[in-house]
């Protein structure tokens, strides 16, 4: 519990306020710190992993002779030249574009830098990839596909959060009613992933019924004007977004109906029920209220979980998002996209876990930034 | 009165011979079926789509098209169940790449059996080709034991050498057996167990067996492993990616004994005429490769050495004496065996049978030059066609240094047009935008011609004019002639004569409505060297390693005449096929074809550091990669043309500005930001489609219908399908020894006769009854479309008694592929 000061003078409500002042900003620092520390060991690792400790120098070492060939057998010119000649060539080509991917220097040295760079937010240009209107810029090529992917994640998640919810309100008030024993049955269906019923939904909806799109982001030939624009966009998210909302449903209604029953059977809820308050009272004031902070906890991570994308949901349906950005950026191990994409997910996860302090103690009187027990 | 009248005829004769030239462009045109000009389609849509569902995407009816391509056996069966169109042509051919080092690896003493190369040609043996080619490509495949491709016209000129290989290597299981168990005990490994030991451990192959790709080479490994298992190897099986492979069998030394084998894989490009370098290549450390740890590895002796750098280098004079080189390379290759041949794979693409394509037979559908000129719909001019792709958008697209994909080369074939238009059948190149070739070579060197519009001579001399262009003056932006450059003066092995035709700047224009002019020429002719020199405003120290190569052969060139357009060009390198040494100048440069003032600009923005070419030296300067169609790119590439167009910029106007004129320049620019306007991007072409809209997040673009091409739509029609030949043999399927005995060969294209004319060879593989080549020749024409063989008596006596072969393999000269059939008789 928070430091308690009782006595009612000037001085000490003074103190007491300097005191709490004192208290949080001590605790903001040491937790921004103690976020900002996880960042970089989060991020260092990251560049590790995805450059597997400096293997992936060797692995492009030889990419890059062995793409050299290919173009290579086709030159009459360099077909002519004599054994040394094309060796001094061939070398002269491979320094070239050895020095433009950085293998020059050691990856321990390149290694700091990418993270240097990153945690300056300064994302650099890509190894390989480039953004789908040709730009190597990752903020480019990141923010060329944000919006498709928050479009798709965005209606699953709010679909998914509200819905969830609110059927398991219902659902944890009717303890063993029809519906809440086939959610109860159907709960395991979510073991399935999204892309499995990606594909399920494409053979029906697609090859079969021909009414919806197999994929990608508009039909053929594109819409002429904005309107029928976001008409086709729309039409071509209803079977990625279904995919994921019926992947996820059946669980996230049962996680939140047993959630909410345990607070639903609290002594003070049957109180109130004894006490004659309407439901409504009772739902929003007893069982929604002391819930509040894992609500928002939820939302607030599902918000920065839509970053990342549905990487084999969007790979499945062609849909140009971050999901398959980052497939696509660890399959070429391109590490500045790799980074890239990480370091604002670990940036946006650690502002939410800082901020999710304070809405805890906005919304439950109990807790107190900066004290022992929160 | 009679005068009168004949000045009357003479004026009517003049009159009429005067509006019939005027009337018709070329002899192309002349009979023509259609008022339609550029292509027969009015859009078409291409939208990125997974292979996966490209069978089924075309049952529904979302595609028309799916112009990639696909090889597995079940890819195979889903499009003849579907019943689609599609179109075969040479997918990777897959080999088995050996690690020669030994008889023990350095570092780590471990005994590496495949330093023996009795032991690698022996896997020869091992290997049961007909066994990959039914269970991996459902028999679409062919089983290969040479570094030529079946199909091109090098493996139908020496097909009987091919066969004898076949029948020499035929799969042996119990011979590999022997031959690699004497060869393995002599290196002192015993049998333990049934398992192969050395210095009291186990003999372990380590395999690097790829598992991308197109997937079946993970089959391919998994056979291979079971037959060394079989013969007591102990497999390690490493299944490894392309960048996983690579450390170990490209970068590594093999002398540090990470692997052992490795599933190779090559790709045939296009429909390459002459593949003789293709020993030094695979073989020699003379080699391409020959910066690799694995080939300097390579050790052939003198003669041989000789034999490949005598076909790599077309060092011969006659092609018999070409022919005897290919036997001493074929035969003794393969007793090298560092890498052996397992299967020319097939791959295809398919289409919706309402429609109709030309397709190259080395590349498919996608690149195909024909394409563009040919796709339609059945019985249908115009209509709106959707080409799926498992690919768009790479890498940015610009002439210089842009993306290098085929999935950005394909939307960018429909845009271009070209001087000479490689054939998809033969791979010749065909007049498009040229009138006449005349192509000189040095004498004693080996080249012969098809065509009749190209002419061919041999001088022992060829002396280079003086007043040739042969290099760059970045300073004051001019060309340093030959005579400046070499006062004694150059000769070359090699000259081209291009002349155009005299409508040539009327006829042809760019999208954005601006005619071709000669300084779309002279541009592209410059920027070969300028970018590439230091000095340079422009200068990308990443391509001038490009430009030592090609200096390294070429001597020079020269514009002989403005109108019509005549350009000369010298050089050391040379073709054996006339029609491939013509240089026919276009504005095309390695990455796609741009006007000069497209460069302009994209020079200018080059200039100020604000784009770059290539990928190198955006890297290096952090700036964008110069991007022709989206992105960044464009708003600072319409910067520099709203300033170029203020100005009537003319570049390099120490050279250019003797071929443009201020007005010019300012007109070429304002079309072009017209055009920026009408369809938000700067790729302007000269091709038979306009790129509209280019919506890359959606990856999908659409392209329309040129109406103002040259050409009428049905120029190229006759190129819908390639005119195979169908052979039958007819004969009795049992006869006597002593007897002769005489067959039948008909030869047709649908049904009908295949005209003499059009056939290079009909020639005839007799196999014995051990199944060895016994005699090649040529059949004996009779009437159109039909030839015979006739055996006599002591031929029929040789062969022995038994089952025995008569192969027809016809060569035709429409298509280069060759085509076969067999017929089995018994002798008694």
């Amino acid at each position: 519990m928070g430091e308690k000061v009782q006595t009612p003078t000037k001085i000490v409500k003074k103190k007491t306020k300097d005191t709490a002042f004192a208290r949080v900003a001590k605790y903001s620092s040491l937790r921004l710190l103690s976020l900002f520390i996880t960042v970089i060991i989060g991020v260092y690792l990251t560049i590790m992993i995805a450059n597997m400790g400096g293997y992936v120098d060797k692995i492009m070492k030889g990419q890059i002779r062995e793409k050299l060939i290919v173009s290579l057998r086709e030159d009459p010119n360099y077909q002519l030249m004599e054994p040394t000649a094309k060796a001094t060539y061939f070398e002269a080509r491979v320094i070239n574009e050895e020095k433009r991917l950085g293998l020059d220097q050691p990856f321990m040295i390149r290694s700091f830098r990418f993270l240097y760079n990153a945690i300056r937010l300064d994302l650099g240009q890509a190894q390989f990839m480039t953004s789908d209107a040709g730009s190597r810029s990752v903020k480019l090529i990141i923010l060329e596909r944000l919006p498709s992917t928050l479009l798709l994640m965005g209606t699953a998640n709010f679909v998914l959060f509200f819905a969830t919810i609110a059927l398991a309100l219902v659902l944890s008030r009717k303890y063993g009613s029809f519906w809440d024993k086939f959610f109860i049955t159907a709960s395991p269906l979510s073991a399935m992933p999204s892309w499995f019923y990606g594909i399920f939904l494409i053979m029906i909806f697609a090859a079969v019924f021909k009414i919806l799109p197999f994929g990608g982001m508009i039909g053929s030939p594109p819409p002429e004007t904005t309107g029928q624009y976001i008409v086709d966009v729309l039409i071509h998210l209803i079977l990625p977004a279904a995919s994921l909302i019926i992947s996820a449903f059946p669980a996230r209604v049962y996680n939140w109906r047993t959630f909410f029953m345990i607070y639903s059977s609290e002594d003070y809820v049957e109180m109130a029920k004894a006490k004659g308050l309407s439901d409504k009272t009772i739902r929003n004031r007893y069982i929604l209220r002391p819930t509040l902070p894992m609500i928002i906890t939820s939302f607030s991570l599902m918000i920065i979980a839509m970053w990342t994308g549905a990487i084999i949901t969007e790979t499945v349906f062609l849909w140009p998002g971050i999901g398959r950005l980052i497939f696509q950026a660890v399959g070429m191990s391109d590490t500045a996209v790799i980074v890239g994409t990480t370091i604002i997910y670990a940036y946006m996860l650690a502002f939410t876990v800082f901020f999710l302090d304070f809405a805890y103690a906005l919304v439950d009187p109990r807790v107190k930034i900066g004290s022992s027990s929160s | 009165m009679k005068k009168k009248l004949i000045v009357i005829i003479s004026f009517i004769l003049v009159f009429t011979l005067v509006f019939a030239a005027c009337g018709k462009k070329d002899d192309t045109t002349a009979g023509s079926t259609t008022d339609r000009n550029g292509g027969w389609l009015d859009q078409i849509t291409m939208k990125v789509i997974t292979g996966d569902s490209a069978v089924t995407q075309i049952q529904a009816g979302e595609i028309d098209i799916y112009a990639d391509s696909l090889a597995s056996k079940e890819d195979l069966l889903a499009i003849n169940n579907a019943g689609l169109d599609k179109s075969t042509q040479f997918g990777l051919f897959y080999e088995l790449t050996f690690n020669p080092a030994g008889p023990t690896f350095d570092a780590t003493g471990k005994l590496n059996p495949f330093s023996v190369m009795e032991i690698r040609e022996a896997m020869n043996y091992l290997i049961d080709r007909d066994y990959i080619n039914q269970e991996v490509y459902g028999g679409g495949s062919i089983p290969k034991y040479l570094p030529i491709t079946a199909g091109l016209p090098d493996y139908a000129k020496f097909v009987e050498m091919a066969r004898e290989i076949e029948s020499t290597y035929a799969y042996d299981m119990a011979k590999a057996e022997t031959i690699i168990t004497a060869e393995m005990e002599t290196l002192g490994a015993t049998k333990v167990d049934g398992k192969w030991n050395y210095n009291g451990e186990v003999v372990e192959l380590i395999f690097l067996i790829r598992n991308d790709s197109d997937g079946t080479r993970i089959p391919i490994g998994d056979y291979i492993s079971d037959q060394l298992e079989a013969i007591g190897f102990t497999v390690d099986r490493q299944y490894k990616s392309s960048p996983e492979c690579s450390p170990f069998w490209i970068a590594g030394d093999p002398n540090d004994g990470g692997w052992h084998l490795y599933t190779g894989a090559w790709s045939v490009t296009g429909m390459a005429r002459d593949v003789g370098g293709n020993f030094q290549f695979y073989y020699s450390n003379a080699s391409g490769m020959a910066f690799t740890p694995l080939w300097q590895a390579y050790d052939l002796d003198d003669e041989l050495y000789e034999v490949c750098e005598a076909l790599a280098n077309n060092t011969f004079t006659t092609l018999e004496e070409r022919a005897d080189l290919f036997r001493e390379a074929i035969f003794n290759t393969i007793k090298y065996s560092y890498r052996i041949w397992l299967i020319d794979g097939a791959s295809y693409s398919f289409w919706d049978n309402d429609v109709i394509t030309s397709y190259d037979l080395a590349s498919g559908v996608d690149i195909s030059a024909m394409t563009p000129y040919t796709i339609r719909f059945k019985d249908l001019e115009g209509g709106n066609l959707t080409w799926g792709s498992s690919g768009l958008f790479v890498d940015p697209p610009n002439p210089l240094g842009g993306s290098n994909w085929t999935f950005d080369h394909q939307w960018q074939n429909f845009t271009q047009d070209y001087a000479t238009l490689g054939n998809p059948f033969t791979g010749l190149p065909m007049k498009q935008r040229i009138e006449s070739a005349e192509i000189t070579i040095e004498t004693g060197l080996p080249v012969g011609k098809t065509y009749d519009w190209v002419a061919l001579s041999f001088q022992d001399e060829i002396q280079v004019p003086s007043d040739a262009w042969f290099d760059w003056d970045v300073n004051s932006q001019t060309f340093i002639t030959v005579g400046d450059a070499h006062p004694e003066g150059i000769t070359a092995r090699r000259k081209s004569k291009v002349t155009y035709p005299a409508t040539l700047f009327d006829d042809v224009t760019w999208h954005d409505g601006t005619p071709l002019s000669v300084a779309d020429f002279v541009m592209g002719m410059i920027m070969i060297f300028d970018p590439s020199t230091e000095g340079s405003a422009i200068y990308d120290s990443s391509l001038s390693a490009n430009l030592d190569s090609f200096k390294s052969t070429f001597k020079g060139m020269k514009i002989v005449s403005e109108s019509p357009l005549v350009i000369e060009y010298y050089s050391d390198t040379y073709y054996m096929d006339a029609e491939i040494n013509i240089a026919s100048f276009w504005p095309d440069y390695d990455y796609g074809q741009a006007s000069w003032y497209q460069i302009a600009i994209a020079n200018l923005a080059e200039e100020a550091g604000e784009t770059a070419y290539t990928a190198n030296k955006s890297t290096e300067m952090e700036i964008e990669w110069l991007s022709l169609i989206a992105g960044p790119s464009l708003e600072i590439l319409a910067k520099y043309n709203t300033q170029a167009q203020a100005e009537s910029y003319i570049p390099y106007e120490a050279t250019l500005g003797n071929y443009l004129t201020a007005e010019q320049a300012a007109t070429a620019y304002t079309n072009l930001a017209q055009f920026y306007t009408d369809h938000g991007h700067f790729y302007s072409g000269v091709g038979p489609y306009i790129l509209d809209r280019v919506l890359p997040v959606e990856q999908t673009l659409t392209l329309i219908n040129n109406p103002n091409f040259a050409d009428p739509s049905d120029k190229w029609a006759d190129f819908s399908a390639p005119k195979m030949a169908v052979v039958e043999i007819e004969g009795k399927s049992s006869i006597k020894s002593g007897k002769s005995a005489t067959f039948d060969v008909l030869v047709t294209f649908k049904g009908s006769a295949y005209a003499s004319e059009e056939l290079d060879t009909v020639k005839y593989l007799l196999y014995d009854a051990t199944g060895a080549v016994y005699e090649v020749g040529d059949a004996v024409f009779v009437k159109e479309g039909k030839y015979e063989v006739e055996l006599d008596g002591d031929t029929t006596t040789a062969l022995g008694t038994g089952a025995c072969k008569l192969e027809i393999a016809v060569v035709a000269i429409p298509v280069s592929v060759p085509s076969f059939e067999i017929l089995e008789f018994v002798t008694e």
